[in-house]
């Protein structure tokens, strides 16, 4: 375990673990913000309390998820500078820019609104706790284009000039626009939106499953169900046209994803590996399950296009590979079952209504647990998909022109031995509490508030009114 | 470095993004300075009923109130980069101490609402609010003290901040919290929990008042430069307004105290951080960094600092404008003795 005693190494292995813990929670919050503003309007509109049930239940759910994220988030914030320093020193004028905007427009827009969305039920109008829920979406909307522009800025860095140490902006809107920007933000927000989606079909799943409350969870089990036969599989093109982009702006993590070492002849088609034991050691696959012509045809869309191998490149410039090209094949996997079971169970609606119904679809157990495992795949895509992302673009902190090792704090290893356990206890024990408290919320069910009181009665004064809390 | 410091419209940029960071601090200070000292308060709460009504009490506004600081964060990031990875990296072990505070303190937020070890909870709120705020003085103790840096740099130990003056500045954050957290709850709730906050305002008003005259001392015989920052004329007379401003808001904090009057305690709590504050940042300025950075070596260049001028710069007061907002509708006092919501 030498490499336990680098601090740098610790530092990586930090940003890591708060990253990954801290991406569980935000595509919840990102995408059932849209679908409560959905629910919301829907009841605003129709006034019909079905919607506001509804509402109130997956916003439960919604209260425990944003509070772990913010409570994640935060040290996020402060990691750049403390581990990070002279990476912090070197972007600061673009990249602590841009987190200065998503602290500003957005983190601080959801934060100034989460109140009344979650106690103010009784306290503004309607109307008014719509656009509160409106705001929120609009905020952590806008928190992941920010967050994108940052990290897509890491992977294509544009419109900077690397001088003395540090990187001087010459084209403001190239750095903010960055080639890798259109791909990591719309794959980010589509994975929220199809995380989110999966988890209010996967929960109705246990509740039709168990032949409890049949007839409030079919109908968000069947609309999750219909939208993501239109979300999974855009996913799945998206991801495919962002990896035809690494070609262009990161061959060598294209080449560590695909376990590709040399690269093929003019003429010839490269293969693709499914799966392979690769060493970097001997600069090949020892050994590999592959298919002729199929990597050119992915990448390139052509049998015989080019696709750069990995012994292009120096030693000390390549990524790891394990992670990446396992981690990649997991995600995808992930991706092709959730949009496997959104079809599947599409054609049994269209083609078995009479055993689609509330009292019905509870003997179909194989497709509701499937849903239910659908929860943890979706969350295994989120997780393999920033492994893939970020392992992929070492050695570099920004892409080809700032090496991670040069961005590192110069801390004593005890110090990073202290917090990296520390937030490793801290996280394991806040994540195990979030876990029980989300059962115990989602095996409660429904709890049919009554409706705000203007919204029965609208004379009575407001400050008459207290609040109904959770 | 020393050409920008020579460039008048960048000094006047970096100027205005001290000062706006400034207000920022200001508001973070203030919001979750009662929202801490509340949670510090609560340990010794006179009930787990009225532990409960001041977590709830605090529900819907902690996280407004905490992301003033992460907006610090931000922007600190973005306009000094310099300051920003060199402070962070020095204060490496109170920030981290501070963000497990936080964390222990959010968490607690929402599990005590649907736990039935309400205890568990509560004490977890408290000592992470306890925690937090003891870190803050530490960071700021440390800050004062001045860091350590060469070449853009920080080249200082990992213990830098830990001294007696640090623990000095620690204490007076305490107490200095915990009156704004009293304060706050003689303007929020009424019957047994008002009694109680106004006698642990009282108490930690005494405490503070201790610690910012010794901490006022004890500064500028510590560190020469900001002894004759203070001490030279005709600077003194400015500097001079200040300690003596905020004396006369601990005479009216202890008056109004007396009197028992509801807002104003809480407003001359307000005053007496707004004038330390003030005092802190004119013995700072042109320093980010008191002793080692100034605001010119450490701001991102020109057009870095008008982008998020014109990108932050103009939301600010759409900021204030729905933080206002989302007070106002959770305004009003609280009944401390009615029985807590069902759920």
């Amino acid at each position: 375990m030498e490499f336990l005693s680098d601090a740098t190494f610790l530092s990586r292995l930090q940003f890591a673990f708060l990253a990954m813990f801290h991406i569980l929670w935000p595509p919840l919050t990102v995408g059932l913000a849209l679908i409560l503003f959905a629910l919301e309007a829907a009841w605003v509109k129709t006034q019909n309390l079905f919607f506001y049930h509804q509402t109130r239940f997956w916003l439960r759910i919604f209260m425990i998820n944003f509070g772990v994220g913010v409570i994640s988030g935060i040290p996020m914030e402060f990691a750049f500078g403390m581990n990070w320093g002279p990476f912090s020193i070197a972007s600061g004028d673009f990249f602590g820019n841009i987190l200065g905007f998503e602290t500003a427009m957005a983190f601080m827009l959801e934060a100034g609104f989460l109140g009344i969305m979650l106690f103010g039920w009784n306290r503004v109008s309607p109307g008014m706790h719509l656009f509160a829920t409106g705001m929120v979406l609009f905020g952590s909307t806008l928190s992941v284009f920010w967050i994108m522009v940052a990290n897509a800025w890491m992977q294509t860095p544009a419109g900077v000039e690397y001088i003395g140490g540090k990187f001087v902006i010459t084209d403001y809107w190239a750095a903010v626009f960055n080639p890798d920007l259109g791909h990591a933000f719309w794959h980010m927000l589509i994975a929220c939106i199809e995380l989110s989606l999966v988890v209010v079909a996967g929960i109705s799943a246990y509740y039709l499953l168990k032949k409890r409350e049949t007839g409030f969870f079919l109908p968000p089990f069947k609309y999750a169900v219909f939208a993501l036969v239109a979300i999974a599989p855009l996913q799945i093109l998206i991801g495919d046209s962002a990896g035809g982009a690494l070609a262009e702006t990161q061959p060598a993590k294209l080449a560590a994803i695909e376990a590709h070492w040399e690269t093929n002849p003019p003429g010839e088609g490269a293969p693709w590996a499914v799966l392979a034991i690769p060493d970097a050691e001997s600069q090949r696959n020892v050994w590999e399950l592959s298919i002729p012509d199929a990597l050119s045809l992915i990448v390139t869309h052509s049998p015989n296009g080019t696709v750069v191998g990995l012994r292009d490149f120096k030693r000390e410039d390549q990524p790891p590979i394990w992670i990446p090209f396992y981690a990649f094949r997991l995600m995808v996997a992930a991706g092709v079952f959730m949009a496997g079971m959104a079809l599947w169970t599409l054609w049994l609606f269209l083609r078995r209504k009479a055993h689609m119904q509330a009292d019905s679809i509870g003997d179909k157990p194989w497709l509701l647990r499937g849903w239910m495992l659908a929860i943890p795949a979706a969350y295994l895509a989120v997780e393999m998909g920033w492994l893939v992302r970020e392992i992929g673009r070492q050695p570099w902190i920004v892409y080809g022109m700032m090496r991670t090792e040069h961005g590192a704090s110069d801390l004593p290893l005890a110090a990073v031995q202290w917090s990296l356990s520390s937030f490793a206890l801290f996280y394991l024990a806040i994540g195990v509490a979030a876990f029980y408290f989300l059962r115990h919320v989602i095996r409660k069910g429904p709890l049919y508030e009554t409706p705000p009181r203007h919204f029965q009665d609208k004379r009575v004064p407001m400050s008459s009114m207290n609040d109904e809390g959770y | 470095m020393e050409h920008l410091a020579l460039d008048p419209s960048h000094h006047l940029l970096a100027t205005a993004w001290f000062a706006i960071i400034g207000l920022f601090l200001v508001f973070y200070v203030l919001l979750d300075g009662f929202d801490l000292g509340m949670g510090m308060l609560s340990l010794a709460a006179p009930s787990e009923h009225h532990r409960g009504v001041m977590m709830r009490s605090l529900g819907s506004i902690w996280d407004a109130n905490e992301t003033w600081l992460v907006i610090v964060g931000g922007t600190l990031f973005g306009a000094f980069p310099l300051a920003y990875g060199t402070v962070l990296h020095g204060l490496y072990i109170p920030l981290a101490l501070m963000l497990f505070g936080f964390m222990l303190r959010g968490v607690s937020f929402e599990f005590y609402a649907l736990s039935a070890r309400k205890w568990l909870w509560g004490t977890a709120f408290g000592l992470g609010s306890l925690l937090a705020v003891v870190a803050q003085g530490f960071a700021l103790g440390g800050l004062l003290a001045g860091m350590k840096i060469e070449n853009g740099l920080f080249v200082g130990g990992v213990f830098d901040w830990f001294s007696p003056f640090s623990i000095m500045v620690v204490l007076g954050v305490i107490a200095g919290y915990c009156v704004l957290g009293a304060n706050y709850m003689i303007l929020k709730f009424n019957g047994e929990l008002q009694n109680h906050a106004y006698r642990r305002s009282q108490a930690f008003s005494l405490l503070m008042l201790l610690a910012a005259a010794i901490i006022t001392v004890w500064t500028p015989l510590q560190y020469p430069a900001i002894f004759e920052r203070w001490f030279s004329l005709p600077a003194f007379f400015a500097f001079a307004l200040l300690p003596l401003a905020a004396l006369f808001s601990f005479y009216g904090l202890f008056v109004a105290l007396k009197k028992r009057a509801e807002r104003a305690p809480f407003l001359w709590s307000l005053s007496i951080f707004l004038f330390s504050f003030i005092g802190l940042a004119a013995t700072w300025f042109p320093y980010i960094v008191p002793g080692s950075l100034t605001i010119d070596q450490a701001a991102a260049p020109s057009n870095t600092l008008i982008f998020m001028l014109i990108g932050i710069g103009t939301l600010i007061p759409v900021m204030i404008a729905y933080n206002i907002y989302q007070y106002s509708v959770f305004g009003g006092k609280i009944d401390a003795d009615a029985p807590p919501p069902q759920h």
